[in-house]
């Protein structure tokens, strides 16, 4: 293996002009398949089409002629019951309806959405706002009015008149970005008191989609350029610095060509796979230019130089890149679609980037020459040297401090709580989250639940005890906090009986008999447009829909309210035959999430079982491989137990970045430990082996590594989507913490466990 | 000046002696609309959803013209289906230029009430069929204009595009197929807010019933919500 791979690097150094021509080939092969990109944002993919949540979410959908939900408030400080007010919410709805992907039939406003009230023996069955009233005393007797619908208050306009709300149905959720804009050109050009706000989870969701992919733009060069800047500092010659860079380039164009070449769509999870394969891309290169960087002033010839360098490090930057790629490729266990991609194809550009590391690496070393010959400088390698030797004398000591650490890193990991919203994926001050805030404290909630009612047979629905019991469901979500406000067909039936009354208020109540709902029912079909009860009944009244709005998006808040109502049945029990389920995208959100959260942990624990099952092997020892292992899991602990991560909530993007440490933190301990222990079985002196591995270039390539990756990626600190945060932040300390316990634990370790460790070196 | 009149008269169009599509519409009203003095048949109306579900309507229905074609009309329809609003009635009084009256009989609660109407463009009994679509829309409401003959399924037609000339309904024009022997509306075409198809009508059956040629079959189909009604005279 070890010679075919020399073989490999020796015909780069030797035609390296042809290596690079049949680089560029395959490149230019790779970035052709780009054109065909085709993006996802939908977070539903989430979850594999044939899985149960889904396919009854499609079918409630259907049933109910449900379509995604995008809703628009209206805000205004002394309330919105003012003629110029009124007008605008006039104007605009107007406006929505001419917007192309609105289903104009079912947009819910006041302007155009069906009011049944009685007068003087008269229903009159229109819209509140048909015409925008004259006289304070019109306005009084709107408000009034409006009010007094519970189909309307607190949905349509809020309970003490400072908001109204329009709702707009799309015809596909991936249009919600672009609708959300041309809505938000109508209210910009209205010039009044009043405050907008667009809120919704489609146009999160989508925004999301359409933002990530322009910070992916914009990062993911950024951060190379940086990436560049941090290698040129560290090795002074650009001659060095262009070849990692254009490796880093090569990998990604190679896995996202042959991702979008063989088909697979671009998800949010696979957008990402740019920024996390540059930094594992470069990891050998930066061992590789180190070892060149100090041995070619000694050697002072260039080939043999190379050969050198290869010769020491084919080994680890082999072990290295495999145990990463099999650490992602195990991602593929996991039961959802876009990890799966995920997980394949990083694992592809890792093993992409090793195999150009062992071609184009040299290859564009034997090219690009510098100017300047090369000085040795070491005063890194000196601090270095230093601090083997002092975790080496006072190994106890500091094995001690790194327990206690350890302790407390693990009681801030149990803090974690597993936690998401994509809402919160954008900023505090993002419109998207302040629409959410306000919105959500003005009407009812837009977090649009659906907890559907089956019955056995047709008409089910219409029997009274079925409709008492949505009533007492919807009674006893009124009381849970984060419920804003629900809507059934009970409510529709309710008011049916109201207004033919005479709007006397002892009959807002449901009828005890089938032959009433079923006529009140009736009434209401009869007066307004063919769909408009499709969205809280099916056809035959079979099934019914509660329309729950909520307040939060939190993935905890969602579960609690879904465990409430499990509480709930359980004391009070639906009729026979009644059968009660949830749907709609905030409980779809739970249940990817949830997934995503558990499975990722499943798989990256798997995975880092692999991992050290092959270093074992590798090491042909136990307690090596548990040596090797160990900065890794520490440096996980501490990224998520120490960095502020404590309060953080676990969610998808830091789920994503557990995967992430796989291919970062175990390299940096697998060169220390191979290296350190082929000198030992050289030498067969502990100091000295030390002395070589810390105050030598193994050290200093580790410590580069780690500032490299460490560095590069500190610009998505300041991104305005959460998760490339996280990423960024992540990355940070995580490079961080893992140079660290390679470069002060390791040592340590090894010092205080010798006598186990060294009789098996 | 004698000459000079012959020479003005030479140069108005011949087109002029011939129908105008003001005249084809309002003839078309009167042979759709307004045949006869009265009218009696029971009715089926299928309300079928996007998925192909169907609620079904079952209703006699009385028609009494009150005068010239595009004068008033009675309309009286008794439902015997569903099952559970059986005896429901209703009872609208068109008049033309001004809002029509509607009761509604509710047997559950033996009780009328009178329903204000509040525009001519809002669903026929919960129908995809707008009120006007079932009793007429005003001759003088909108401008007619005719766009070119064709043939629909062999049949010489009229093809003539009538735009409201008040924004009182929800859409911007409608084009319709007016056959030339008949005067039936063979198809319209509703065209919304955004220029956009979103309606069309057909008349899927036409027999001859006591001399009237009549639309036995039609349908409505709203494009945009996948829905549709179909109405088929027993």
């Amino acid at each position: 293996m070890k010679r075919a791979v020399m073989k490999l690097v020796e015909f780069s150094v030797n035609r390296p002009r042809l290596v690079i021509l049949l680089t560029l080939i395959l490149t230019v092969f790779f970035a052709l398949q780009f054109p065909r990109i085709k993006i996802d944002t939908d977070p539903e993919n989430m979850l594999r089409k044939d899985e149960p949540v889904r396919i009854f979410h499609d079918k409630v959908k259907k049933d109910f002629g449900i379509k995604e939900l995008i809703v628009l408030g209206i805000v205004r400080d002394d309330g919105i019951f003012h003629r110029d007010t009124l007008e605008r919410i006039k104007t605009l709805t107007a406006g929505i309806l001419k917007i192309k992907g609105v289903i104009a039939d079912d947009v819910v406003s006041l302007s155009v959405t069906n009011n049944v009230v009685a007068k003087d023996g008269t229903l009159y069955v229109r819209p509140p706002l048909v015409e925008v009233p004259g006289t304070e005393k019109g306005i009084e007797r709107l408000k009034k009015e409006v009010l007094d619908n519970p189909l309307f208050k607190d949905r349509l306009v809020s309970s003490d008149g400072k908001g109204a709300a329009i709702y707009i149905p799309i015809e596909s959720k991936d249009i919600a970005h672009e609708v959300g804009k041309k809505i938000k050109a109508l209210y910009e050009k209205e010039k009044g008191p009043e405050k907008y706000y667009l809120a919704g989870l489609p146009i999160a969701e989508d925004t999301f989609g359409y933002e990530m992919f322009l910070q992916m733009g914009l990062f993911a060069p950024m951060a190379g350029l940086l990436l560049m800047v941090v290698l040129f500092v560290i090795f002074r010659r650009i001659s060095l610095t262009i070849p990692p860079m254009i490796l880093a380039m090569l990998a990604v164009i190679w896995t996202m060509g042959a991702m979008i070449g063989l088909g697979y769509t671009v998800h949010i999870m696979s957008s990402m796979i740019p920024v996390f394969l540059m930094p594992i891309a470069i990891c050998d290169s930066v061992h590789i230019l180190s070892d060149f960087h100090e041995k070619l002033p000694r050697l002072r010839d260039r080939k043999m130089a190379i050969l050198q360098v290869y010769e020491e490090l084919i080994k680890p930057m082999f072990f290295t890149s495999a145990t990463t790629a099999v650490g992602f490729s195990t991602l593929a266990l996991a039961d959802i679609p876009p990890v799966k991609v995920f997980g394949l194809f990083v694992a592809s550009g890792v093993m992409a980037a090793w195999f150009l590391s062992m071609t184009f690496i040299p290859a564009a070393l034997m090219v690009f020459k510098e100017r300047k010959p090369i000085s040795i400088k070491d005063e890194g390698s000196r601090l270095l040297g230093r601090l083997g030797r002092f975790s080496l004398a006072r190994s106890k000591t500091v094995v001690v401090i790194g327990t206690v650490l350890l302790v407390v890193a693990v009681y801030r990991v149990t803090l974690l709580s597993v936690n998401d919203n994509p809402v919160k994926w954008f900023k505090k001050d993002d419109p998207i989250r302040v629409a959410d805030r306000v919105l959500n404290k003005v009407i009812g909630g837009t977090y649009i639940s659906y907890l559907v009612i089956e019955g056995e047979k047709d008409g089910d629905i219409k029997r009274p005890d079925v409709m008492d019991y949505i009533a007492g469901l919807q009674r006893y979500l009124k009381g849970v906090p984060i419920v804003g406000k629900t809507t059934s067909v009970a409510d529709v039936v309710k008011r049916i009986n109201y207004v033919l009354h005479d709007q006397d208020r002892q009959y807002e109540v449901l009828p005890q008999n089938k032959v009433s709902i079923g006529q009140y029912i009736f009434l209401f079909l009869m007066s307004s447009s063919p769909d408009e009860l499709d969205n809280f009944v099916d056809y035959e009244f079979r099934k019914a829909n509660i329309w729950v709005q909520l307040k939060s998006g939190d993935n905890r808040d969602i579960t609690a309210v879904v465990k409430d109502v499990e509480n709930y049945m359980k004391k009070s029990p639906p009729p026979e035959g009644i059968k009660v389920q949830w749907s709609g995208l905030p409980y779809l959100n739970i249940v990817w999430q949830h997934l995503m959260v558990v499975g990722m942990l499943k798989a990256t624990l798997g995975s880092w079982w692999i991992i050290f099952m092959l270093l074992i092997v590798q090491f042909r020892s136990f307690w090596w491989g548990v040596m090797a292992m160990l900065p890794l899991g520490l440096s996980v602990l501490f990224s998520y137990g120490l960095i502020g991560f404590g309060g953080k909530d676990y969610d998808m993007p830091i789920a994503v970045c557990s995967t992430l440490a796989l291919g970062l933190g175990v390299d940096f301990a697998i060169h220390f430990t191979q290296r350190f222990r082929e000198k030992f079985k050289e030498t067969g002196d502990l100091q000295a082996t030390m002395e070589w591995t810390m105050g030598g270039e193994p050290a200093l390539a580790i410590f580069r590594n780690a500032v490299v990756v460490g560095l590069g990626f500190l610009p998505m600190v300041f991104a305005t989507l959460g998760p490339y945060v996280t990423v960024g932040l992540f990355f940070g300390s995580l490079s961080f913490f893992a140079g660290v316990t390679t470069l002060i634990f390791l040592p340590a370790l090894i010092g205080t466990f010798r006598r186990l460790l060294l009789k098996q070196a | 000046m004698r000459y000079l009149i012959a020479f003005l008269i030479i140069l108005i169009p011949i087109d002029a002696f011939a129908l105008s599509a003001k005249d084809i519409m309002e003839k078309s009203q009167a042979a759709f609309l307004y045949p006869g003095k009265d009218f009696s048949a029971r009715v089926d109306m299928k309300l079928i959803s996007k998925g192909g579900k169907e609620r079904i309507r079952e209703l006699k229905m009385l028609r009494k013209n009150l005068g010239k074609p595009g004068g008033n009309q009675k309309y009286f329809m008794y439902f015997f289906r569903p099952a559970d609003v059986k005896g429901m009635t209703f009872m609208v009084y068109k008049y033309p230029g001004r809002d029509d009256d509607r009761w509604l009989f509710i047997p559950a609660l033996n009780m009328v009430r009178r329903i204000a109407a509040r525009d001519k463009a809002s669903s026929f009994v919960g129908s995809d069929f707008t009120y006007e679509d079932v009793s007429g829309r005003d001759i003088g409401d909108d401008t007619h204009e005719l766009l070119k003959e064709d043939v629909l399924d062999g049949k010489d037609c009229y093809v003539i595009k009538s735009t409201p000339k008040k924004g009182d309904v929800n859409y911007s024009y409608k084009t319709s197929w007016i056959d030339k022997e008949s005067f039936l509306p063979l198809k319209e075409e509703y065209f919304d807010m955004r220029g956009e198809l979103y309606r069309v009508f057909t008349a899927d059956e036409i027999q001859t019933i006591k001399g009237f040629p009549t639309i036995t079959k039609r349908t409505m189909k709203n494009l945009q919500s996948g829905h549709r009604t179909e109405v088929t005279l027993t």
